[in-house]
Order: C-alpha cells, then sequence, then structure tokens
C-alpha cells in the first residue's frame, strides 16, 4: 500500500506532462488521471486502517491516508472527471487539459500531507494550476481575476509558511501535531493562511468573484474541489490537535451563517453559487469528524449547480424569472438544488443529517438557522419558470448526469440517516425555507455593498483575521 | 535582534501591499515580504550554530540546522515562479492599463 500511495500521488504529474509530450491523448490522459484517483479512494475506503508514511527521517514529510482523505481524493476524482467530460466536445488545449491534471494531482498531495511543507506545495501547485486555467480565455478580466486570486493565495501563504517554522522551533518537526506545542502566534498565522486559501468565513470574500468570473467548467472545478485543499488541513489538524479545534468550529458556524447571508441577497447566479460555496465550506469545517462526507455532497452538488448554471439563459435572476428555462434542465438543477437544501434520497440529507447529529449544542441553533437559510437561497432556483427550449453544449449532460448519478449513489456511505424523524425534519426545514421565500425574500430588492471585495480590503482583511485567531488561541 | 529586522523586513512588505497603488509596486512588495519569510528561516536555522553542517572528522563546532534551509529553497523556487506568473499577466493587463494602477483595473474588469 505504501509504494501504491506514493506512486497515486505522482501519477497525475506523470501523465499531465506526458500530455505535453503526445497532445492527442490529452483527454483520454485526464480522465484516466481522475478513474484511477477514484480507484484509490475506494481502495482506502476498503482498508481498515489508515496508511502513515514518514519519508526521509522524522522531520520532514508525512503522509496520511485514511477514510477522511477518501472521501476528498473521491471528491476530486468525480468533479474531474465531469469537468473534463464536459470540455470534451469543446476545442480546448492540450494545455488545459494539462492543467486540469496539475490542479487533480497537487490536490490528491495536498489531501495526503499531514505536515506543514508538503501541504505548502501542494497548495501553491494548485495555486498556479488554478490561476492558469482562470486565465485561460487570456481577456483581460480573466488575467486580472486570475491575478488577484494567486496574489492574494500567495499573501496568505507567506504569512503560513512563518507559523510554520514558528511550529518547527517549537518541536523541531513540520507535523500537524506539532501544532499542540506551537505558541499562538503559529497558530494564527497558519490558520490564517488556511482560511483564505480554504475561503472560510471572511477570509473568502476573494470567492465571489473568482468563481463567477472564471469560465464555466473552472468555476466547477474551484468551487467543487480546490477551495477544498484549504479546508481539508484545518479539518485534519482540528482532529489531530484538541486545543485547536473549537478555533476552527467557531470559524465554520461563522462562515456557515455569512455565507448564507449574502446568498440569499445575492441577484446573480453564479455569484450566488459563490456565496453558498463559502456557508458550505463553513459546514465542513463546523463538524471536523464528518467533514469529509460533506465534502464530498457539496463538492458535487457545486459543480453540477456551477455547470448547470452555465447552461441557464441568463446570470441575473430577474431576466430568469421572464425567460422559461428549459425542462430538462430545470429538472436537473431542481435534483441538485433539492439535494444542497437536503432533500431526502440524495447525498445532501445523509451530510446535512451527520452533521447535525455531530453539532456541539452551541452549534446547533446556528446551523439550523443556516439549513433554513439554504432552502431560502436554492429556493430561488427551484421555483424559476420552465417550459422553454434551449440547446446545452455537447458535454453537458454526461458531465451533469456523472455528479446527479453521484449525488445519489453516495447515499451508500451513510444509509443509516434514513429514519422516520430525520426525513420530517430535513422536509420541515426545506417548507420552513421556502415559506420564507415566498412571504419574504421573493420580494426584497436589497442590494449589499461589494465594497469589501475590493482587492484593498481583502488584503486589509487579511491582516485582521491573525488578530482575532491569536486571541482566541491565547485564550484556549 | 535579527529577528525584528526580519519581522521589519515582512511588515514592511506587507504594508507595501496595501498602500501602494500600482501593481508592479505591489508585486515588488510581496517580493519584499517573500525576502523577510526567507531570511526568517534561515535565522531560525542559525539558532544554535551558524556554520555549514558538513560533517568533518575531529571537528565538533556548533553546526547550523539544515532542514529550515531545505524546506525553504522550495518556498523560494515557487515564488520565484509566482513572481514570474504574475509579472507576465501584468505584461498583458499593461496593453489596456498603461498606468498599472490596481484601482483602475480593478473598475474596469469587475463590474
Amino acid at each position: 500500500m505504501n509504494t501504491l500511495t506514493i506512486a497515486w500521488i505522482g501519477f497525475p504529474f506523470f501523465i499531465g506532462f506526458i500530455i505535453y509530450l503526445m497532445p492527442k491523448l490529452d483527454k483520454y490522459l485526464a480522465i484516466l488521471g481522475a478513474i484511477v484517483s477514484a480507484a484509490f479512494a475506494f481502495q482506502l475506503f476498503a482498508m481498515p486502517s489508515a496508511v502513515t508514511l514518514e519519508l526521509l527521517n522524522n522531520f520532514s514529510v508525512t503522509l496520511l491516508v485514511d477514510r477522511l482523505s477518501g472521501y476528498f481524493i473521491l471528491t476530486n476524482a468525480l468533479v474531474t472527471a465531469a469537468v473534463v467530460l464536459y470540455c470534451w466536445p469543446t476545442d480546448k488545449s492540450a494545455f488545459f487539459y494539462a492543467q486540469i491534471l496539475m490542479v487533480h494531482g497537487s490536490l490528491n498531495a495536498a489531501f495526503a500531507s499531514t505536515d506543514f511543507i508538503s501541504l505548502y506545495v501542494g497548495l501553491e501547485v494548485s495555486g498556479i494550476a488554478a490561476f492558469l486555467l482562470i486565465s485561460y480565455p487570456r481577456s483581460d478580466r480573466s488575467i486580472w481575476v486570475a491575478l488577484r486570486y494567486l496574489f492574494i493565495s500567495n499573501t496568505a501563504m507567506l504569512f503560513y509558511l512563518i507559523g510554520a517554522v514558528l511550529v518547527y522551533k517549537a518541536s523541531y518537526s513540520f507535523s500537524f501535531a506539532g501544532l499542540a506545542k506551537a505558541p499562538p502566534e503559529a497558530i494564527a498565522l497558519i490558520f490564517m493562511g488556511l482560511l483564505v486559501k480554504g475561503g472560510v468565513f471572511v477570509s473568502g470574500l476573494w470567492l465571489p468573484l473568482t468563481h463567477s468570473e472564471a469560465e464555466t467548467p473552472v468555476s466547477a472545478l474551484l468551487s467543487g474541489i480546490v477551495v477544498k485543499a484549504g479546508v481539508y488541513p484545518l479539518v485534519r489538524c482540528a482532529l489531530m490537535v484538541e486545543e485547536v479545534a473549537p478555533i476552527v468550529q467557531i470559524f465554520g458556524v461563522g462562515a456557515a451563517l455569512m455565507g448564507v447571508f449574502y446568498a440569499i441577497f445575492e441577484k446573480d447566479t453564479k455569484r450566488m453559487l459563490a456565496f453558498s460555496t463559502i456557508s458550505q465550506l463553513g459546514w465542513i469545517v463546523a463538524v471536523p469528524e464528518v467533514g469529509g462526507f460533506y465534502a464530498l455532497a457539496h463538492g458535487l452538488v457545486k459543480s453540477a449547480l456551477f455547470l448547470i448554471a452555465g447552461a441557464l439563459p441568463s446570470r441575473n435572476f430577474q431576466e430568469l424569472k421572464q425567460k422559461p428555462i428549459d425542462t430538462r434542465i430545470w429538472i436537473a438543477l431542481v435534483i441538485a438544488s433539492l439535494s444542497i437544501s437536503g432533500f431526502p434520497f440524495l447525498v445532501g440529507f445523509g451530510a446535512k443529517m451527520l452533521t447535525m447529529k455531530s453539532l456541539l449544542p452551541w452549534q446547533a441553533i446556528a446551523m439550523n438557522a443556516a439549513a433554513v437559510g439554504t432552502a431560502i437561497v436554492f429556493a430561488k432556483f427551484i421555483f424559476l419558470p420552465r417550459g422553454g427550449k434551449a440547446e446545452t453544449k455537447p458535454g453537458f449532460w454526461t458531465a451533469v448526469l456523472l455528479l446527479l448519478a453521484g449525488l445519489i449513489a453516495a447515499n451508500a456511505f451513510y444509509v443509516e440517516a434514513y429514519t422516520l424523524e430525520n426525513m420530517l425534519k430535513a422536509i420541515a426545514t426545506i417548507a420552513v425555507g421556502w415559506l420564507a421565500y415566498f412571504l419574504i425574500f421573493q420580494r426584497t430588492a436589497i442590494k449589499l455593498p461589494r465594497i469589501l471585495e475590493e482587492f484593498d480590503h481583502l488584503v486589509g482583511f487579511m491582516s485582521l483575521i491573525p488578530l482575532i485567531l491569536f486571541w482566541m488561541a491565547l485564550s484556549k | 535582534m535579527l529577528e525584528a529586522l526580519v519581522l521589519a523586513t515582512v511588515f514592511c512588505g506587507f504594508f507595501g501591499i496595501i498602500l501602494k497603488k500600482n501593481l508592479i509596486m505591489k508585486i515588488v512588495c510581496m517580493d519584499v515580504m517573500s525576502t523577510g519569510v526567507i531570511a526568517y528561516y534561515v535565522v531560525v536555522a542559525a539558532r544554535d550554530g551558524w556554520l555549514t553542517p558538513i560533517i568533518a572528522k575531529g571537528k565538533d563546532v556548533p553546526y547550523a540546522d539544515p532542514v529550515p534551509q531545505a524546506v525553504i529553497l522550495t518556498a523560494i523556487v515557487i515564488g520565484f515562479s509566482i513572481q514570474a506568473l504574475m509579472l507576465v499577466g501584468v505584461m498583458k493587463l499593461a496593453r489596456d492599463n498603461p498606468t498599472l494602477e490596481s484601482h483602475e483595473i480593478e473598475m474596469n474588469n469587475t463590474n
């Protein structure tokens, strides 16, 4: 298994470079990379215990793969496969597929690492590859959005590096476990980097613009899986080092509420989905023990939603209310929206119920409010008029059907959720959300200011968050 | 003392990122910041000694810790490649936004 793990980490990079040598095989190699990762993830689910690897003595690279990373790896594989299928009939160049494999490989590496330096490398490589994917159209706008993304993530990662060396100073090791002995400033700096990279709470305000302005398949990739690379280490640290778990959980609840609040008032489909991503990332870190399953549910549904939103006739909700959308697209949209709202028979239900079950008492009210908020947000999609006719891109249906099938099949991971009580609770939550939507939010025309999303303010916030983190870490 | 100087470098870079208007200057400031971070790794490596860590017979001298140095090499390479990519992006942007003021570019490209 050890050799297999190392081979699996190297594989996407290897075939990614092969693509440059054999550009004709690009799509086939890209899909092969995704299939290999999916197979590896199932191998992990079948294994009784975790695989731990320590390379080159005890202070350098440590890897750990278990069921938690299995969920993230499976999400990565499915989302990558869907994106490749979506782009299959288009004339995207070999370069594009090579970059998809780079993102895929670096995220795999990030999901396997349990030391700060391997994680740093994984995160930075994924950032660079994501930059190249966002700027692929080569328009001014796409280059600016990509540049802004890379700039913010790199600045955050510089703070992260200072935190990493402080951990090393305290325990002569870069391993996540060293966080227990690290001074509070180390925790503050590292978490600040990860919160920015993972788009959690106010540090994630870079995310709406980046995810909404990228091309459809790239948005699906970014929102479905790239942000998870910042979230996974938060979850892993919270599980390995008990002292930091409350910090992660508080930020999770904050993000869940903030994201949903912005999403309710958003008038643009893709921006709304991006805000919903912030909220869902909060759900993942709010309960670290079950975060993996939630990440799988969210990755599948969010990439499906982004692909579907790309096939809608407009991005503006006001215009969409005037133009009926194609009934088949509408059905796909409703299935995905119901899953994310937590409707039974779709994986979102199992994930929400498992998370709800493991909530701490102080989190319960806030997270239930966030669940109702999610139902309100996605009521906007569900109650759009249907009946129109529209042509979809040729690769659209294969990709969306793969993701929707995943939404139903992934129920198998947690069938215990299907009790009468849980189902009633889920349906009641959605009913309350829809009622609120019809009575209040359908007609509201409040426009939230976007000033906090400006570049300078994003960097400014970056300096405020570690102060909060520092005091939290100090008082633990 | 050394640590204070290193931290001052990091903060100079960081405030430069916020306060400078020009995109090129922002990128240069980011480089200053990353220089500070790299220097901090070197300072941490040298806290027990500063001689090159090569084993030699009959010498028991305080060696520098090789691990942070090895690690920061990776970060230097990554930082350098990100810098290069960003500058290419800025070159492309400069064609339509010759002043390269980040606020202007943001106004032109996000609304």
